[in-house]
């Protein structure tokens, strides 16, 4: 690593959200995400760099993905892991989250990472516990590694951010990925359009600076980047559009759809994918599309957001 | 009680002494003696107070409070409410009927009634408009109205079922009753966590659209002028609800309104920290519906200010904002909330009167007068005074409030009422 990241922090103490990192953090964080990128491919991905931290995962929302990334991210920066899931719902009507994670901090835990269904938990955790807090993702709020791993991979991709035009696509209304991807793309100089039936659309998210758009084509036409977001059937509590087959017909993104751009534009995904409703199989396995990456990404970058906020100076 | 307010200035418009000060001697609950003069000599051995710079009103009156009693007495209770309402300047409160179990019968009024005979603050119940405020049947409200509840209401649940709610302005039409409700289309409003608005949508939580709000007051003006009853809007938050109202009131209908007064003092963009004793019923909407409240107390579409109490302990607040329930204890701070928000827009007897005759007019009660030999029923205010309300100074049993560390200017200092006082 150069010195000046060796010796470079972030201005912050927690990962709560996008909206309130500086840009220059996210960069640094992108910066230190490459180099993690490079070690996890080398023969011996693992280095010793939080081996005296101790993290513990607290999901209380299930969750397969992030959870294994942070895991990995975490073992292999050599820190001690320990996994704690509950459902949100069982835990609220006995033990409160405070008196959860301070039992789980008595026993010297240094870093949380949490996933809660409730929007706003990390910000309230962060002001109740002496940790790290690391959103894992709050309810229908923000899920911050994610912006981070998508980024990287569009950078990846592109080269750059600036004067790239992303379409976020499907369920704006319910998802986290989409209002942290807005935030982190914008503070890093991309366009952003978003993309949904407008049911699936908060009315004042064109209000962030994003441009608003009910047309699946017209969105990919403009679009370099498709970013197509997963329906959450678990957060639709009220029927948002008739069908899950009327929805494909507007908003699936088929081989078919793709062929007939005028150009080659990026596909992703922050999955799990719903195989031939945001997208068929034929666009998820293609070229276009760089879903494996943001997965390989996610593990490299949470490495880079969980070493960084232990705030250590060398690895 | 004997008690003589040396040089205290009078704040009740069309009274001679209105914008003067006066000196006024109490005996025995009573004034005896308002003059620009009362001689120490005549009050004998009633306790001599300095007022300069202190004002006195009629009593105010709370329109809508929670004490919580029966059934959660660990966040407030009878008693203990009655003592904040007094710190906080109310001579009268109307206690809103969703205890547990709720207020439904005549034994439920009584019980309210009695327990609160003693005390400085008088108490005027209201009772539960549907049986078990399930909004579904209406409850027995003549025996209730009997026995002196004043108005009827399912408090901070909206009526959905339009059916019910032409029956209950009907019935409660035909006893001479008062209809309250909180308009909120739940089926648009969700979960009102948050404001529908620009400023929330970052946020990350499903907004309350003001239309929620405005579509109810639109459908019950309308069942109200089919029924022909009175109805009063509980807690209006919306530019459009207001307009609505006002519009109504021109063309005569029998309708009323209140807001809370710390709707005057937070938008929406608030929450940006997810502070849960922040969390209100309705939502803190935009500083533009902020003007139009300001606007409605102004031309008379709103008629009170009420706290809106809604003690809650900390293990009712202190989780996550979702799971949080709504409400501030706000009984001892709404009137420095009010005073303070308004400052420059509304002048202070037009306050004060938001605070004393608009809401005794929406339940028919009588004013209170500060004329010699009426009953004593007064508030005493300093408008000037600089304070802020701090952790652990409150006198309700809870403290759920957003206003620790807020500057206020004006501060209730004591009430005369019922031949007692807090001075």
């Amino acid at each position: 690593m150069t010195k000046d990241l060796k010796t470079h922090r972030l201005s912050t103490r927690h990962l709560l959200g996008i909206k309130d990192l500086q840009t220059e953090d996210i960069l640094h964080i992108l910066e230190t995400a490459e180099h993690f990128k490079e070690i996890i491919n080398r023969p011996i991905k693992k280095v010793p760099s939080l081996r005296d931290i101790t993290i513990a995962n607290l999901f209380f929302e299930s969750s397969t993905r992030t959870r294994v990334s942070f895991e990995l991210a975490e073992k292999r920066l050599s820190a001690d892991v320990v996994n704690f899931s509950a459902s949100a719902s069982s835990v609220s009507k006995g033990e409160t989250l405070i008196d959860t994670v301070n039992n789980i901090l008595a026993m010297k835990v240094d870093m949380v990472v949490m996933r809660h269904p409730s929007p706003g938990a990390a910000v309230f955790l962060s002001n109740h516990v002496d940790a790290h807090i690391i959103n894992a993702g709050d309810g229908t709020h923000e899920h911050p590694t994610q912006a981070l791993l998508d980024a990287f991979s569009i950078r990846r991709e592109t080269g750059t951010l600036k004067g790239i035009r992303v379409a976020i696509v499907g369920d704006i209304r319910h998802s986290r990925v989409a209002l942290s991807n807005i935030f982190c793309l914008l503070k890093l100089g991309a366009e952003v359009m978003v993309c949904g039936p407008p049911t699936l659309m908060p009315k004042y998210i064109g209000d962030l600076g994003v441009k608003v758009e009910y047309s699946l084509k017209k969105a990919l036409a403009w679009c370099d980047v498709a970013n197509m977001l997963r329906i959450q059937s678990e957060r639709q509590h009220l029927a948002f559009f008739p069908s899950l087959r009327e929805y494909v017909m507007q908003y699936g993104v088929t081989r078919h759809v793709l062929d007939g751009l005028k150009k080659r534009i990026i596909v992703m995904h922050p999955g799990p994918i719903n195989r031939g409703v945001e997208i068929t199989s034929d666009v998820a396995d293609s070229d276009q599309s760089i879903i494996l990456q943001q997965v390989e990404n996610g593990v490299a970058v949470r490495m880079a957001v969980l070493y960084l906020l232990a705030a250590r100076q060398s690895m | 009680m004997n008690l003589l307010l040396k040089s205290i200035r009078v704040t009740q418009p069309g009274h001679s002494f209105n914008g003067k000060t006066a000196d006024i001697f109490i005996k025995d609950g009573v004034i005896r003696k308002i003059a620009a003069r009362v001689d120490a000599r005549t009050a004998g051995k009633a306790r001599v107070l300095d007022m300069k710079g202190k004002c006195v009103s009629a009593g105010w009156f709370d329109l809508r409070a929670n004490f919580r009693d029966p059934g959660q007495e660990t966040k407030e209770d009878l008693l203990s409410g009655l003592d904040a309402a007094a710190s906080g300047g109310f001579t009268g409160v109307a206690l809103m009927p969703s205890t547990d179990p709720v207020v439904q019968s005549k034994a439920d009024i009584e019980y309210l009634l009695q327990k609160s005979s003693r005390h400085a603050v008088d108490v005027y119940p209201t009772g539960s408009l549907s049986v078990d405020g399930k909004g579904r049947e209406l409850s027995e409200m003549f025996d209730m109205k009997q026995a002196g509840a004043v108005a009827f209401t399912d408090d901070k649940h909206p009526i959905t079922d339009a059916g019910l709610m032409v029956r209950a302005l009907q019935y409660a039409s035909g006893i001479g009753a008062l209809v309250m409700v909180f308009p909120d289309e739940r089926s648009i409003s969700g979960d009102n966590l948050v404001n529908e608005s620009a400023g929330s949508v970052a946020f990350g939580m499903t907004g309350s659209p003001a239309v929620a709000e405005e579509v109810m007051v639109s459908r019950d003006l309308r069942l109200q002028n089919y029924a022909e009853g009175r109805i009063h809007f509980s807690t209006l938050s919306t530019a459009g609800a207001v307009d609505l109202v006002r519009k109504a009131k021109k063309q005569k209908h029998l309708v009323s309104a209140d807001i809370a007064a710390h709707q005057l003092c937070f938008d929406d963009s608030a929450l940006a920290g997810y502070d849960t004793n922040l969390k209100v019923l309705p939502p803190f909407r935009t500083r533009d519906d902020i003007k139009a409240l300001v606007k409605g107390l102004e031309d008379g579409a709103i008629d009170a200010i009420c706290s809106d109490h809604m003690p809650e302990d900390r293990e009712s607040k202190e989780v996550e904002f979702e799971y949080a329930r709504p409400g501030i204890a706000g009984i001892e701070t709404a009137f420095a909330a009010a005073h303070t928000c308004l400052k420059g827009k509304l002048k202070l007897d037009r306050l004060v009167a938001k605070f004393t005759t608009g809401p005794r007019d929406i339940l028919g009660l009588p004013h209170p007068d500060i004329s010699e030999g009426a009953v004593a029923n007064l508030t005493i205010f300093d408008p000037k005074e600089q304070w802020s309300p701090e952790p652990g100074s409150m006198v309700s049993r809870s403290g759920n409030t957003p206003f620790y560390g807020y500057r206020f200017t004006g501060r209730p200092l004591g009430i005369v009422n019922n031949n007692k006082t807090t001075l």
